[in-house]
Parts: structure tokens; C-alpha cells; sequence
């Protein structure tokens, strides 16, 4: 007996679909306020180095120009961070990636703000740029954070995993390596702040979290959070990616200095320079089983990079390594997981964080048992497949809803209809 | 440089307008006529967002000049509804939950009307064509495919009981 529900099983219309089908929907960059400036940002185009020299004079006299600001005209917090405050809004003691923020520039037009952009020099110290997860662990490697280059360590055990590998009748070991992605959310990031009409610093931007972003503008500008309003515009897309930090502090400090609506819309290229990406990982697997295919041990070394800065790296490490097993039953796990920091694309939240990096290894060794073994690779999987009663490695049990058997009974039907 | 003058029939209405002939069509109609249903996603021809209808052709206007547009025809995404009646496409795309983000959206929509507007019976295969120059990223393009197919299928049935053409 089914129950009829006023929505559940039924299709519904998007409560915002008709302004987006009539094209009404306001998106960041459609704010436009009386008096507002464009807003850009500098960047560097080096990857790590310290700062001999930032003039910003010949910007600041351009007509037109309203202000020029580095990181002495942040009257808070320079640092901002999910889980870590480790960025800067403008570089002061070093820069860790190609594309950090060095400086920012209102504008009275798009153009000026181009040309005052192209007016501001740098002269560079350069340090050995790290790009690799070897190079960073390496004895003589420049740091780029503090005292080490390893952003976290974690360790998960459950069972006897030497014994239950010696009891085993095969073993399969792999290394498997996942590349950085970018979101690629099809609206570009962009904000305005403002001054509303009762003096409140007011950021409308495209993000995913804006009650995050009020705490970091309130920080930078040393305003009590009651100073400072976040308000999400229809969002383009974001995928995690719009978690973290773009505009919102730089459009904050330009309108706190000049008073006046600024606006910042990053372009595609400036967007995916400098927004969070999928962590690249290396993953080793050995996976021990009996000769019927059933999983006795796992053993795992994941390596992750986290690039310049830490973003959501502490979660993506932390589901990583919960997830290492897959929907599998493993009584005996080892798996250590390192992260490291280097001078790459800061790495972030992006669907999923960490599960499809490790789901690459736990399903490419089950298609290799399975193939060793010459057991159907949807047999295999349902024989070792968590169900209602599931202890994991971390030693939840699983209690309700575990709906992978199904899954794969139904993937499997489905195949056969198409195949 | 010196600012052209520009004259074009835009969404039914003509207009005539100062501009600098290297101002790129996507401006003209986002920032001239504030008409930001038109999106801009690259900036350089790969994605659809700033889709518009010019001169009965679904072109990228991030890539276009206003000398371009002199004498032209342009339909943006506010041009669509009639008299607060929706599009048979606008229209679909609702029904068919074909709308997530919608950043993706006027493009998709100002796509679909410009190939209906060529062909009232497309195939499946020419819809896919039409529609290949205009980049999602949330919907998986099933649901916006639908769309344009309901419309497809509903307009047929209207004109067999003597409706009216699709413009
Ligand atoms: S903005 Fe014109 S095609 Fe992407
Ligand atoms: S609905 Fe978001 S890009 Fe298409």
C-alpha cells in the first residue's frame, strides 16, 4: 500500500524556476547601485616568493581611481579560513601561489580599473616553487606555512591486519593517482558590498555560505558580527566551491575605505585560478581476500595535496580515510593518510570530499579480485556489500537505510536491459 | 576612438544608441539596456550563457562587436513572454524541472526558440546540434532536452488543431 503524499512522489515546480525561465533572477554581477565603483584585484605570477616591493603610487593618481589598497589598510584580521585561518585577503608576508592577492583598486569604469590594474609594479624575491607531494616532504624543501609542509596526518586501525593478510588466499596491491579538478560552476564568482540605510556593511555575493563569509568580512574589518550583513544572490552554480572566501573580503575592504557600493566580478580565467579544487591524490591499496571472494584485510596509504592553502582539507582527509573500505565489509584496515601543503591551486570542498578519490581505488580493486578470482564483479560486490548490521573501520555500526545491495541488484537489471 | 551610432530592433522595439565600436555586444545589452538575462559564463565563445537571438540565429555575444549590431535583430530572454504570457518554451522548461541554477538558462532557452523558429519539427538529433554550443553544469542536460522536446510535441498538437506559428 502506497501512501499519497501532497509532494513526496509527486514533481514539483522550483519555487525560483519562473523568474529564471523569465530571466528576471538577479545574479550577483546584475546588482548595480548609484555611485557604485569596479573593483579588481593584483595578483602575482609567481607561485611563492616574498615581496621586495609593491608600488601602488602611479594607480593611486590615475583620474578616476578611488582607491588602491594593500594589506596596511586592513583595519581587522588579515586571515581567513573554513577550518584553518591560514589565507591572507592580501598577501603581507609571502606569496604561496601563482594568482594570491596583492593588492585591490576601485574604479569609476571597468576601464580605468584595467589600466590602474596594469599601473601597479611588484618586484619579487623568488622561492623555490613546490609542486609535488615528494618535493614537499623533502628534508632541504622551503616551508610554506609555519614549520612543516604537512598539513595533516591521520591514522585509522581496526582488527588484526598482518594476520588476517598472512590468512589470505590472494592479495591485490595497486597505486592509484586522481588529478586536480576544477568546479567549473558556469557563473563566475562576484560580489558588491555596500553601506545600507542604516550603515551596515552589506555583502550581496554568489556563495554557497553566507553566514561563514559574515564572520570572515566582520574579522577582516574588525566589525562585531551584528555590523555586517551576508546575503546570497542567485547562485550560478558552485559545487563546493563557492564555500570558501572570493570576494566578499575584497569588495568589503574597498567600500569600507571609499564608502561607496563596489562591485568585483571575477572572469573565467581570474575565477578558476584562484578558487578551491579537487584534491589530486595518490592512493596505494592492498587488499587481501579468500579464495571466495570474501574481503579479510585492506591496507592503505593515501597522499593528499592541499595546495597553499588548507580550505576544507581537514574534512576531505577525515572522509577520505572513513570512506577507504567503500560500502564493503573489511574486518582488518590499516590506512594512513597524509596531506601536504604546496604551492598549487588551493585544494577545497568539491562533491563528495575525498569519497570519489578513494572510490577510484576500493572499486579498481574490486574489478581486479573479481577478475583474479573469475567472480562476476556484481557478485563479488554484494557478497561483501554493507547491509543493516554493518560495522565499519571507525566502528560505527550502520542502522538504517543502507540500500546498496539494491543498488547494484537494480544497476545490474538495468545492464542487462541495455547490454 | 569615437562613439557609433547604432540603430536595431531589440526585443520588438527599436532603439538607437551611442557606443564605442569596440564594445562587445554582451555590454551593450547588459549594461546599456540593462537587459541581464544575458550572461556572461567565459567570455569567449565556449559556454552559451549569453546566448541571444540576432537576426534569426542563436549567436554568442560575448564574441560579437556593437558595430555588429547596427541594423540587426536581437531577441534577449525579456523579449520572450508575451503580455505576461509565457513562451511555449518557458513553459517547458518549468514542467520539465529543465531550470536548476539557472545561470545556463536564458542561453538554453534563446537556443531552442532560435532552431523552433528554423524548424518546427526537429529530430531528436538536430535538437542535440542546436543545442551543442550551450554548456550546463548542474542539470545533466536530460531534463533541458525534455524541454525542448515537450515543446516540440505540444506545438505540433496546437498547430493540427489550427493554432498559431510559433513566432
Ligand atoms: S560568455 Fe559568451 S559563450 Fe560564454
Ligand atoms: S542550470 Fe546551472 S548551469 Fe544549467
Amino acid at each position: 500500500m502506497t501512501k499519497e503524499y501532497s509532494v513526496i512522489g509527486k514533481s514539483q515546480v522550483k519555487v525560483d524556476a519562473l523568474e529564471k525561465v523569465l530571466g528576471t533572477t538577479k545574479f550577483a554581477a546584475d546588482y548595480n547601485l548609484p555611485d557604485m565603483l569596479y573593483g579588481g584585484v593584483f595578483r602575482s605570477t609567481v607561485a611563492h616568493a616574498t615581496i621586495n616591493s609593491l608600488k601602488l603610487e602611479k594607480a593611486k593618481a590615475l583620474g578616476g581611481v578611488e582607491a588602491v589598497l594593500d594589506f596596511h589598510d586592513i583595519p581587522g584580521k588579515n586571515r581567513f579560513g573554513i577550518i584553518i585561518k591560514d589565507e591572507p585577503c592580501l598577501v603581507d608576508d609571502k606569496i604561496r601561489r601563482y594568482g594570491d592577492a596583492l593588492a585591490v583598486v576601485a574604479a569609476r569604469s571597468p576601464e580605468i580599473l584595467e589600466a590602474a590594474l596594469a599601473l601597479i609594479e611588484v618586484d619579487y624575491n623568488e622561492i623555490e616553487p613546490i609542486f609535488t607531494f615528494e618535493r614537499a616532504l623533502a628534508a632541504d624543501a622551503p616551508i610554506i606555512h609555519g614549520t612543516t609542509n604537512i598539513h595533516q596526518v591521520k591514522h585509522l586501525v581496526c582488527g588484526d591486519v598482518d594476520a588476517a593478510f598472512e590468512r589470505s588466499d590472494i592479495i591485490i596491491e595497486n597505486t592509484y593517482s586522481t588529478h586536480r579538478l576544477s568546479h567549473m560552476f558556469i557563473e563566475p564568482d562576484a560580489g558588491i558590498a555596500y553601506y545600507d540605510d542604516e550603515g551596515l556593511m552589506t555583502v550581496v555575493a554568489s556563495t554557497q555560505n553566507p553566514h561563514y563569509d559574515r564572520n570572515e568580512v566582520a574579522s577582516l574589518l574588525g566589525l562585531p558580527y551584528n555590523q555586517v550583513r551576508v546575503i546570497q544572490a542567485a547562485t550560478g552554480g558552485g559545487f563546493g566551491g563557492k564555500l570558501d572566501i572570493s570576494v566578499q573580503c575584497h569588495c568589503a575592504l574597498l567600500t569600507y575605505h571609499t564608502r561607496k557600493p563596489v562591485k568585483i566580478v571575477r572572469s573565467r580565467s581570474e575565477s578558476t585560478m584562484v578558487s578551491s579544487k579537487r584534491h589530486p591524490m595518490i592512493i596505494k591499496a592492498k587488499t587481501g581476500a579468500s579464495r571466495d571472494g570474501m574481503l579479510m584485510a585492506l591496507e592503505v596509504q593515501m597522499t593528499g595535496d592541499t595546495g597553499a592553502y588548507a580550505s576544507y582539507g581537514p574534512a576531505v582527509i577525515t572522509r577520505a580515510m572513513a570512506h577507504c573500505t567503500g560500502p564493503y565489509n573489511i574486518p582488518n584496515v590499516r590506512a594512513d593518510a597524509t596531506f601536504v601543503y604546496t604551492n598549487n591551486p588551493m585544494g577545497g570542498a568539491f562533491r563528495g570530499f575525498g569519497v570519489p578519490q578513494v572510490a577510484v581505488c576500493h572499486e579498481g580493486q574490486m574489478n581486479q579480485l573479481a577478475r583474479a578470482l573469475s567472480i562476476d564483479p556484481i557478485e563479488i560486490r554484494i557478497k561483501n556489500a554493507h547491509q543493516i548490521g554493518s560495522k565499519l573501520p571507525t566502528g560505527q555500526i550502520l542502522e538504517n537505510s543502507v540500500g546498496f545491495i539494491e543498488t547494484l541488484e537494480k544497476a545490474r537489471a538495468k545492464a542487462e536491459d541495455v547490454l | 576612438m569615437n562613439k557609433i551610432s547604432i540603430s536595431l530592433n531589440l526585443n520588438g522595439t527599436d532603439r538607437t544608441i551611442l557606443v564605442y565600436p569596440n564594445r562587445r555586444v554582451v555590454d551593450l545589452l547588459r549594461e546599456d539596456f540593462k537587459l541581464t538575462s544575458v550572461k556572461e559564463g567565459c567570455s569567449e565563445g565556449e559556454c552559451g550563457a549569453c546566448t541571444v537571438i540576432f537576426n534569426g540565429d542563436a549567436v554568442t555575444t560575448c564574441c560579437m562587436l556593437a558595430g555588429q549590431a547596427d541594423q540587426s535583430t536581437i531577441i534577449t530572454l525579456e523579449g520572450l513572454a508575451k503580455d505576461g504570457e509565457l513562451d511555449l518554451l518557458q513553459q517547458c522548461f518549468l514542467d520539465e524541472g529543465a531550470v536548476q541554477c539557472g545561470y545556463c538558462t536564458p542561453g538554453m532557452i534563446l537556443a531552442a526558440k532560435a532552431l523552433l523558429l528554423k524548424n518546427q519539427s526537429p529530430t531528436e538529433a538536430q535538437i542535440k546540434l542546436a543545442m551543442s554550443g550551450n554548456l550546463c553544469r548542474c542539470t545533466g542536460y536530460q531534463k533541458i532536452h525534455a524541454a525542448v522536446k515537450s515543446a516540440v510535441v505540444i506545438y505540433k498538437d496546437k498547430m493540427a488543431q489550427g493554432g498559431e506559428s510559433i513566432d
